[in-house]
């Protein structure tokens, strides 16, 4: 009976802990997915930080190596990805509530391309972004608890992305997330023909 | 055993429900950081949003509105947003080249010094995403598929000020809203705890 109090009061905590939620417009899980050119599984390998040619926005680079391609996409095994934010010299540029991208941490992102350019960025902000993390034996998803303006932005070599490698939350596994999208890639294909 | 349990759980629902209390949702930035005076002049570059029916584009709007937290002032500004010079400045017509796609404004921070123990916010800026059609607390012409473009600066100078979301759903510092969603010009009590802690 101790036990299963104390199972009990950990579920209870568990389920106390406030879900960290996206700013902006909330989409849909399908829109996400359908607006999304790619779908990838990966790891950040490098980043690095510049300011645009205008000078006017710090961007936050990353090399990304793909390990994973959902939905019926597929690509290189490398991309760059850019996301607004970032420090230059003694110079940080933070959009509140906006994704980080962080060197070593092993990520899901939903990518479109920008306008300007060929490189990559996460659609739809918070909500193309999830953490892998192990539980269990098992990989499973979970929102990036650490938006812009929650910490400060990293610096080369001061950013350790295993401090956030204990970070618990409700997640999902791998392939039910590789359901979920494959079942709305499979919507769209079948709206499509229809419009 | 049997009542050693229960009272184990007791004191462990007093507890989930004191952690859960909506009150104490509001999170502050990081590094805590406020402006070293108030109250805070807030600038509204007198370019208005096209979208917004009313006589200037939301302008005289969003800077009634922003009053609402009490630490802040505001004015109307011909001169553009200078990135990490004061004043702090709204902008209605121009996403900042930063703020597309689902997001409705974004407040670029990132300008604060330290002195002493103190961290002190020298700058933050707003941009509007101009994708959006936006209403406004002076149009008449009601509210029709719009986002209110009053909550959503509360919101943002909310952050300016040194806030960061709060997961209170109702709070005008939840992360995310709907059309039409008036309520985000009236601070709610999580709003004022945050905005306590920090002035």
């Amino acid at each position: 009976m101790h036990r299963r109090s104390l199972i009990l009061v950990g579920l209870l905590f568990v389920l106390a802990v406030p879900l960290a939620a996206s700013q902006f417009i909330r989409l849909p899980f399908d829109q996400v997915t359908r607006e999304s050119a790619l779908i990838v599984r990966g790891h950040a390998e490098q980043t690095w930080t510049a300011w645009d040619d205008a000078h006017e926005v710090i961007y936050t680079y990353a090399t990304f190596r793909v390990n994973r391609y959902f939905g019926e996409s597929t690509g290189p095994d490398t991309l760059l990805v850019r996301e607004v934010g970032g420090t230059v010299g003694d110079y940080t540029q933070e959009a509140i509530g906006f994704p980080e991208i962080r060197r070593g941490e092993d990520v899901v992102l939903f990518l479109s391309q920008w306008e300007d350019s060929t490189d990559y960025r996460i659609h739809a902000f918070n909500q193309g972004k999830y953490l892998v993390r192990g539980r269990g034996g098992m990989e499973v998803l979970t929102e990036d608890p650490v938006k812009q303006g929650d910490a400060r932005l990293e610096r080369p070599g001061r950013f350790d992305a295993r401090q956030n490698a204990d970070v618990e939350g409700p997640g999902m596994s791998i392939d039910e997330f590789a359901m979920m999208v494959e079942a709305a890639r499979a919507a769209e294909r079948y709206e499509r023909p229809r419009k | 055993m049997k009542k050693q349990s229960i009272l184990i759980l007791a004191i462990a629902a007093v507890i989930v429900v004191a952690s859960a209390d909506p009150t104490m949702a509001y999170t502050l930035l990081s590094p805590r950081r406020v402006w070293k005076t108030t109250p805070v002049t807030v600038a509204v570059y007198n370019q208005g949003n096209s979208s917004i029916n009313d006589p200037d584009g939301g302008v005289s709007a969003v800077a009634g509105a922003i009053k609402a937290w009490g630490v802040v002032n505001s004015s109307v500004t011909g001169s553009a947003a200078v990135r990490g010079s004061a004043p702090p400045t709204i902008t209605l017509n121009s996403n900042g080249h930063i703020c597309n796609g689902s997001c409705l404004a974004a407040t670029l921070t990132g300008y604060y010094h330290s002195e002493g123990n103190n961290t002190y916010i020298d700058d933050a800026d707003v941009y509007t995403n101009t994708k959006y059609k936006y209403t406004s607390s002076k149009e008449t012409d009601g509210c029709s598929s719009e986002f209110d473009i009053d909550g959503i600066m509360v919101h943002e100078v909310g952050h300016v000020i040194g806030l960061g979301h709060s997961s209170v759903s109702g709070a005008t510092m939840f992360p995310s809203v709907a059309a039409c969603n008036l309520d985000n010009r009236t601070l709610e009590a999580d709003d004022i705890a945050g905005k306590n802690d920090l002035y």
